[in-house]
């Protein structure tokens, strides 16, 4: 994805724990950096406005839009996607309690929610239903009326599963 | 006489505000009723082994950890990136389209107008859309231009260079207006349209379709009446609010098959759609399989297909398109908007006798998003709603307008239709000074009761459906402030018909694999299929194995209209009897015994009076090159059950009458169920209508102005979100009797249907202002209190 006559600048991003350097126009979007310099299409993208939050990702610990952050203003950070939330093969506690509790239907979304729901679980290991509202609020689903979501926050934890 | 007997189980499982409630209803001979239905009625225990179980779904491993391809996801190499450049008028004949700049620019490949493209209509039943527009555009965001280049920025750039000159032609927006006798015509050749049903036209300006339903005789029903009322109700345009947004691929390879990847819940279908709609055989079209974010009944149709098809020709490379959100609300295929006026004749005595209903749906400026062969919104036939009205005429009008054009969403018309319905039943009740609810129940259908399509209804439960709404709500409770108000609708929804195709197969692992063309689009339908399947062997999930391929099927229905539990289910349970059959002969060659005396006993196959056993892996190494061990089946049906699946809601609401602001406190769903497959995914269906409706009822609107959509991205076009799901509870009327495997019935469109009604009638009971015009907004509710029309200032 370049034009040639575009004046491209190299980056450094660590993303689920690799190192990578990568030399993007100045106007690529983090989104596209993820999912088509670096194959990573777990992130999606849904509105592109930042409303949605299916292309939620974790920079530096905090969560961001991955489609309104530019892919250098993400130099030097630490990246991490839905891809490098389980362990290889061994999932967290809230990705199999999406699993046991209907928290997803046709998973458009669900990344975006693992990454924050993992997140909010990281913070607070038991949010009262209020604060997991709260936290949630940047994430749509249009397939489960979130229900089963929090019921899957309230019953998963960021840790690891037994594999 | 038919003995009842009541089993009642309440508050089996209480979970932090989230209550289900289950109320089983198990009714004892069954005989009496089943004189005049079609299939038997079986009242048996639970005591499945996978069915009924909240088995996790299959994919879900894939989804939840982002390695589920979804189209937008899908990488080849040499891939390229289509834009289309879009209409700004709402009716326009195009003059010139110059081009010349565009291809100039570094990194286009190609640009492509109507006259570089095949004089082909397309869509899914009638075809009267063109792939790129021809002479004149009839939409504010129609397709006039593609651009092909090597990344999207540069293809989005490379729009803004093409110059079209437009003639502007007299535009009409509002489907009244386009009925009238000097309106602007927007497609005078419809009747020559490919596949233009002409069984429904009519003469009226504009309407493409004319359905009319009608039972007994209207004349004699007004006859009858002592009172007669007429209300009309106008409802808005909604979007499915996918979160995953149109998007296709296509590689057209050297031997000229074309590769197809589409965010389409009918890939069988897509690949004949896609055929005729660039002039290949389909034999030349192989779908494959994607993941799909969200469909509810908005992804049936080619969308941009054929573009990337023609630019993938053109550029000897594969081409992608992915629609922005923008795109999606300006183009997509929302919810027909429409004004249902319906007449009404009630007897002294409050029996409702007569019902005379006018839908007149905007269907936009192309009628191709319409998947049924009338080509119009089959919800339009619930005019008489859950009341057996004995003369009823219904006509429903679809008509072209230069606004976007309409597709299905998730119960379509039923929504619109059932509104009118329950906001007018209150307003009869209370002009005939009778109790609202004791009003309804006197009218609900009965056994043997006629749908105004004529379909005749047996096993009726709504009765115990409303009643089981009114026991768990408030209803009748003393209120909790001066402005909160209760509101009460109900409705049905069919079990959907089609055709199914399926191939099943003992494979060398002894494993049951099972290859459908069916997506399973969220709904959880593949782990069903798994479920029927070990359960009809039986065998222990794990052991049997769900594959989508639809490449390999010519023809079939795919997933919509609350079909796909019903006649794939029933499909898949037929033939793994008939695999299993299949294997008991092996099973007797490999024994040397009688095929009767066959045992498949803990996972292994014996035989009476044999000391040996087999696994199923070793039944599969014996058979190997004997004995077919794989079966491939197409079955249509076509047979609607004679029973149907009612819901019946509560809501309470408070209203702030300083800003008109509605809060949902109570929300009652009660669901007539059968057989429960898996509870996860059903659920799962009834939360996520739930909160669909309610966005349809208050916070959603494709709102348009002269044709131009003014909510254009996500943030002005809202969905709910998760702070604004109020405290639900849900109340299953079961009983183990449907059509569907193990006496299961649909669910997926179920829920949606009556929230805006229960939501009018509460705002009503609340702060008596009568919403007749969607959606109900806290505008609207505050210039009523004010004594003002909120359109009139």
């Amino acid at each position: 994805m370049s034009s040639n006559k575009e004046i491209m600048q190299t980056i450094q991003l660590r993303v689920n724990g690799d190192e990578h350097s990568i030399e993007v126009p100045p106007r690529r979007l983090l989104i596209d950096c993820l999912r088509y310099d670096l194959g990573l299409t777990g992130t999606k993208e849904g509105c592109s406005v930042g409303v949605c939050g299916a292309c939620t990702v974790l920079m530096d610990g905090q969560l961001i839009s991955s489609c309104l952050a530019l892919a250098v203003f993400a130099n030097g950070r630490d990246i991490v996607t839905i891809e490098g939330v389980a362990r290889g093969e061994q999932l967290r506690k809230i990705q199999n309690s999406f699993m046991d509790n209907g928290g997803f239907q046709c998973g458009i979304c669900t990344p975006g929610m693992v990454i924050s729901a993992k997140a909010l679980l990281d913070e607070n290991p038991n949010p009262s239903e209020d604060e997991i509202k709260e936290w949630m609020m940047g994430n749509l689903c249009r397939c489960t009326g979130y229900y089963q979501i929090i019921k899957s926050i309230q019953e998963g934890t960021a840790e690891l599963a037994d594999a | 006489m038919v003995t009842r007997w009541k089993l009642q189980v309440r508050g089996l499982l209480w979970m932090t505000r989230l209550p289900i409630v289950c109320v089983c209803r198990v009714f004892l001979i069954p005989q009496v009723l089943a004189k005049s239905v079609r299939y038997v009625y079986i009242v048996r225990p639970m005591s499945y082994t996978v069915i009924g179980k909240p088995l996790r779904h299959l994919e879900g491993r894939a989804k939840v950890t982002g390695k589920a391809i979804f189209t937008a996801d899908v990488a080849l190499p040499g891939m390229i990136w289509g834009k289309a450049l879009r209409s700004p008028l709402p009716h326009a004949q195009i003059v010139s389209v110059d081009t010349r700049e565009a291809e100039q620019m570094s990194g286009v490949l190609a640009v492509l107008t109507a006259q570089d493209l095949p004089d082909v209509l397309t869509g899914r039943v009638v075809y009267d859309t063109p792939v790129l527009a021809r002479d004149r555009v009839r939409f504010i965001g129609e397709k006039v231009a593609v651009v092909a280049a090597e990344d999207p920025d540069i293809a989005e750039s490379a729009l803004s260079l093409i110059e079209v000159e437009y003639e502007e032609l007299p535009a009409v927006f509002d489907p009244k207006e386009a009925m009238k006798a000097h309106a602007p015509l927007l497609h005078p050749d419809y009747k020559s349209y490919l596949h233009a049903p002409e069984k429904f036209f009519s003469d009226i300006p504009n309407v493409h379709s004319h359905v009319t339903w009608e039972v007994g005789n209207l004349e004699e029903g007004f006859a009858q009446a002592d009172r007669v009322f007429d209300h009309t109700f106008t409802t808005h345009s909604q979007h499915q609010g996918f979160i995953e947004p149109h998007a296709s691929v296509v590689s057209v390879d050297s031997d000229g098959r074309a590769h197809l990847w589409i965010t389409n819940k009918m890939p069988v279908r897509a690949q004949k759609l896609l055929a005729d709609a660039v002039g290949i055989p389909q034999e030349q079209v192989v779908v494959h399989p994607v993941f799909i974010g969200g469909d509810f009944g908005g992804k049936g149709s080619l969308m941009d297909s054929p573009l990337c098809y023609h630019l993938s020709k053109r550029t000897g490379r594969p081409v992608k398109m992915v629609m922005t959100y923008t795109e999606e609300l300006m183009a997509g295929n929302p919810r027909h908007p429409a004004t249902i006026s319906l007449r009404t004749g009630v007897t002294q005595d409050g029996q409702v006798v007569a019902r005379q209903a006018k839908v007149v749906f905007g269907s936009g400026a192309y009628a191709g998003f319409k998947p049924v062969p009338f080509v119009n919104i089959p919800g339009a036939n619930q005019a008489a709603g859950v009341y057996g009205t004995p003369h009823v005429r219904i006509d429903a009008y679809s008509v072209y307008t230069n606004c976007v054009p309409g597709g299905h969403v998730r119960a379509p018309g039923d929504l619109q239709v059932n509104f009118a319905v329950e906001s007018s039943m209150e307003l009869i009740a209370e002009a005939l000074g009778d109790d609202l609810l004791e009003f309804r129940k006197r009218n609900l259908l009965k056994d043997g009761d006629l749908l105004p399509d004529g379909h005749r209804l047996e096993h009726v439960r709504v009765d115990e459906t409303l009643e089981a709404a009114i026991e768990s709500s408030n209803w009748g409770k003393p209120k909790t402030g001066p402005h909160v108000g209760r509101g009460i609708s109900a409705s049905y929804r069919h079990i959907g018909t089609g055709e199914a195709n399926g191939q099943i197969s003992l494979e060398p692992d002894g494993t049951v694999k099972v290859i459908t063309p069916v997506p399973d689009t969220g709904t959880g339908a593949h782990t069903v299929f798994q479920q029927v399947v070990a359960e009809t062997w039986p065998l222990p999930i794990q052991k049997v194995r769900v594959e989508a391929k639809p490449e390999l099927f010519e023809t079939d229905s795919g997933a919509g209209g609350s079909r796909v539990t019903y006649v794939v289910g029933q499909l898949f349970k037929e033939m793994t009897e008939e695999l299993k059959e299949s294997v008991s002969h092996v099973v007797a060659e490999a024994l040397d015994c009688q095929v009767g005396d066959v045992v498949f006993e803990d996972g292994q196959y014996t035989a009476k009076g044999v000391e040996r056993s087999m696994t199923l892996a070793q039944v599969a190494k014996f058979g190997l090159g004997k004995t077919e061990l794989s079966i491939r089946k197409t079955q249509v049906n076509r047979d609607k059950p004679q029973v149907t699946t009612f819901t019946a809601q509560v809501i309470e609401v408070e209203v702030d009458p300083d800003t008109g602001q509605v809060q949902i406190l109570d929300l009652v769903t009660a669901h007539d169920v059968g057989t429960i497959i898996n509870p996860i995914g059903h659920q799962g269906q009834i939360d996520g209508g739930v909160i669909q409706g309610i966005g349809f009822a208050m916070i959603e609107e494709v709102a348009m102005e002269d044709g131009q959509v003014s909510t254009l991205h996500l943030g002005d076009y809202k969905l709910p979100n998760i702070k604004d799901i109020p405290p639900l509870k849900t109340v299953l009327v079961q009983e183990e009797i449907g059509p569907a495997p193990f006496h299961s019935k649909a669910i997926g469109e179920s829920s949606i249907t009556p929230v805006v009604g229960a939501i009018a009638n509460a705002v009503y009971d609340a702060v008596g202002v009568r919403i007749y015009d969607l959606p109900i907004t806290a505008e609207k509710i505050y210039w009523a209190l004010k004594g003002q029309n909120a359109n009139v200032e």
